[in-house]
């Protein structure tokens, strides 16, 4: 009769799991000691690191949600569930390169092929997902708030890639490194470009979808919601803009632009974390589910590294800076927020792959019943305690205490990998029907 | 109540009870998903709404509903219309609904 499952991203938990499975991996680099603080910020093992963050962790998780988020504000579906298994493959199989030739490069020249290699794959990858999801986007015009910063984010990503690979040739084809090296002064404006241009935005535009519909809250973010886009966007392409184009010319103007673009981008980081907090305020559903009271801590981490990042800047230590900052965003913000979010989505898609055929003929369990959110509170606490101890070292001047820290974020992720698994394999849900005590049948929720 | 002359508005509307929003964890009578709802000749006409347009639980729901429509006594079919005017608003709840989930009038 009605035809089920349409709706349902195929690869999405695929590429969640897959994404936890890389961060696990950088997550072990670093307490093994092969990266910053123990080595230095460029240290082939640091890149690799940074890399499997960036790339097996938040990336994957991100296109994995766009995968189901943008069919939802679009209410179209994507190009293909096909090309969007092949994204994952073609950017899992990348990365995998790339860190084989980040750990190659000045030591087998020809290994360290691998790092451009994968990049071209990561970068094929990036453009199946641009072209899987710009057709709904595209498609559902005018968008709403939340698919133009999407579509925003994705711009900036392309740019992200493109200088990744370029700087990547440059190292490891040295008949381009005359014309490509320039480049790599710009590696801060790579940096800006996809922690801020592409993730930030990005995540931005999805919780402001997300957390209105879990809350209960308005969606409609009026000015407000405008000023973030457009001082955002426009922050973060004049900042890398600017910078991009200092590479070349040493003009004062573009020092200036450049400085108006992280202004920009402060304004804009402000004024969204008080609409987050409108949303909370102005929210209809009285309890706050664990993963939206978590997340709490990740946009704390948000307005941390803007502050610091102002903080460093007024100073004339950004680069000094940038390592604690970049620190800050991935662990604290984005990851922070991709964890707590996660633990909404899994459930979710969990049901509706699970338990969704069986509705209106027997006991369904509801999403809520699939997680034990008490459980989850200790490991969201000890996972956010772990950032902030490891930032307040590094900040202290004793790195050393950085890894230290990393253990304890491990440890949570861990902790809360075994909650998404238990949530997944309907731990809970069935321990009640094994209980025998009703299930939280479906009936019970009448009046 | 299960015969077929039970087959009258307020029997179907007491069985929809029983399909639940699954993210809110709550059933789409008293979420006032349901706009509308007529018995003709066993046959259920359905005028309803989702909490969110595009929302990926959308066809369970739809699905959930003709399953237990059908599934009563003397129905021969279920036809649903789903519609986004007007738009939901928690303020569509019931009082119960409301009350569940602390929202004021
Ligand atoms: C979402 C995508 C990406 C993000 C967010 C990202 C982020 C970063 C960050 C934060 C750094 C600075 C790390 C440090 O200094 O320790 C960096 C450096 C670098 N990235 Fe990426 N990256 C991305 C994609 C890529 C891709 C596809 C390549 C291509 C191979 C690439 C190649 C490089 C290289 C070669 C460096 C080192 C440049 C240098 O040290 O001079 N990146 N990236």
């Amino acid at each position: 009769m009605v035809t089920l499952a349409n709706r349902v991203s195929r690869w999405t938990l695929p590429a969640f799991a897959l994404a936890l499975v890389n961060f696990l991996l950088a997550e072990a680099l670093i307490l093994a000691g092969l990266t910053w603080p123990a080595r230095s910020v460029s240290a082939p093992g640091t890149l690799a690191a940074v890399h499997l963050l960036v790339i097996g962790w938040l990336l994957l998780l991100m296109l994995g949600a766009l995968f189901q988020f943008v069919p939802v504000i679009t209410a179209r579906a994507l190009a293909s569930q096909r090309l969007a298994l092949l994204t994952l493959l073609a950017i899992e199989a990348g990365l995998a390169a790339m860190v084989g030739g980040f750990l190659a490069i000045g030591r087998h020249p020809a290994l360290a092929l691998a790092l451009p290699a994968g990049g071209t794959a990561v970068l094929l990858g990036v453009l199946l997902a641009i072209f899987n999801l710009g057709v709904p986007l595209f498609g559902a015009r005018p968008l709403a708030l939340p698919g133009r910063m999407v579509l925003s984010g994705l711009a900036f990503l392309l740019v992200t890639v493109a200088l990744g690979l370029s700087f990547a040739l440059a190292f490891t084809v040295p008949p381009l490194a005359p014309y490509l090296a320039v480049l790599l002064y710009a590696v801060g404006d790579h940096a800006l470009a996809g922690l801020g241009g592409w993730f930030t935005l990005t995540a931005m535009g999805v919780s402001y979808k997300l957390l209105p519909m879990f809350m209960l809250a308005p969606e409609e973010r009026g000015v407000a919601g405008e000023c973030v886009h457009v001082l955002g966007a426009g922050g973060f392409a004049l900042a890398v803009g600017a910078g991009l184009a200092r590479v070349w010319v040493a003009a004062e103007a573009l020092r200036v632009a450049q400085d108006s673009g992280y202004m920009a981008i402060a304004i804009a980081v402000m004024i969204y974390l008080w609409d987050i907090v409108r949303i909370y305020r102005t929210r209809k559903r009285a309890l706050i589910e664990a993963h939206n009271r978590a997340a709490a801590g990740a946009f704390g981490f948000l307005g941390l590294a803007a502050a610091l990042a102002i903080g460093f800047a007024a100073t004339h230590r950004l680069g000094a800076g940038a390592p604690l900052i970049i620190f800050l965003v991935v662990f604290g913000w984005l990851g922070g927020l991709g964890l707590t979010q996660l633990y909404k989505i899994i459930p979710f898609l969990t049901w509706l792959t699970r338990y969704g055929s069986n509705l209106g003929r027997g006991a369904v369990p509801r999403v809520q019943d699939l997680v034990r959110e008490r459980r989850s509170y200790p490991w969201f606490a000890l996972y956010f305690l772990g950032v902030l101890l490891g930032a307040a070292c590094v900040l202290a001047g004793h790195a050393g205490g950085l890894r230290p820290s990393l253990a304890l974020v491990t440890l949570a992720t861990v902790g809360l990998l075994i909650e998404y698994w238990r949530a997944w394999r309907g731990h809970y849900a069935h321990g009640r029907r094994d209980a025998s005590a009703p299930p939280s049948f479906v009936s019970n929720q009448r009046g | 109540m299960s015969t077929p002359a039970a087959l009258n508005r307020e029997f179907v509307l007491d069985a929809l009870h029983e399909v639940i929003d699954p993210e809110l964890g709550y059933n789409i009578v008293d979420l006032g998903l349901i706009y509308g709802l007529d018995v003709d000749s066993g046959v259920i006409k359905v005028t309803m709404t989702m909490t969110t347009p595009g929302c990926p639980a959308q066809d369970y729901i739809l699905s959930g509903v003709y399953e237990r429509g059908i599934s009563l006594p003397g129905v021969r079919d279920v036809t649903i219309d789903v519609v986004w005017e007007p738009a939901w608003s928690p303020q569509k709840m019931t009082p119960l609904a409301k009350a569940h989930f602390g929202i004021q009038d």
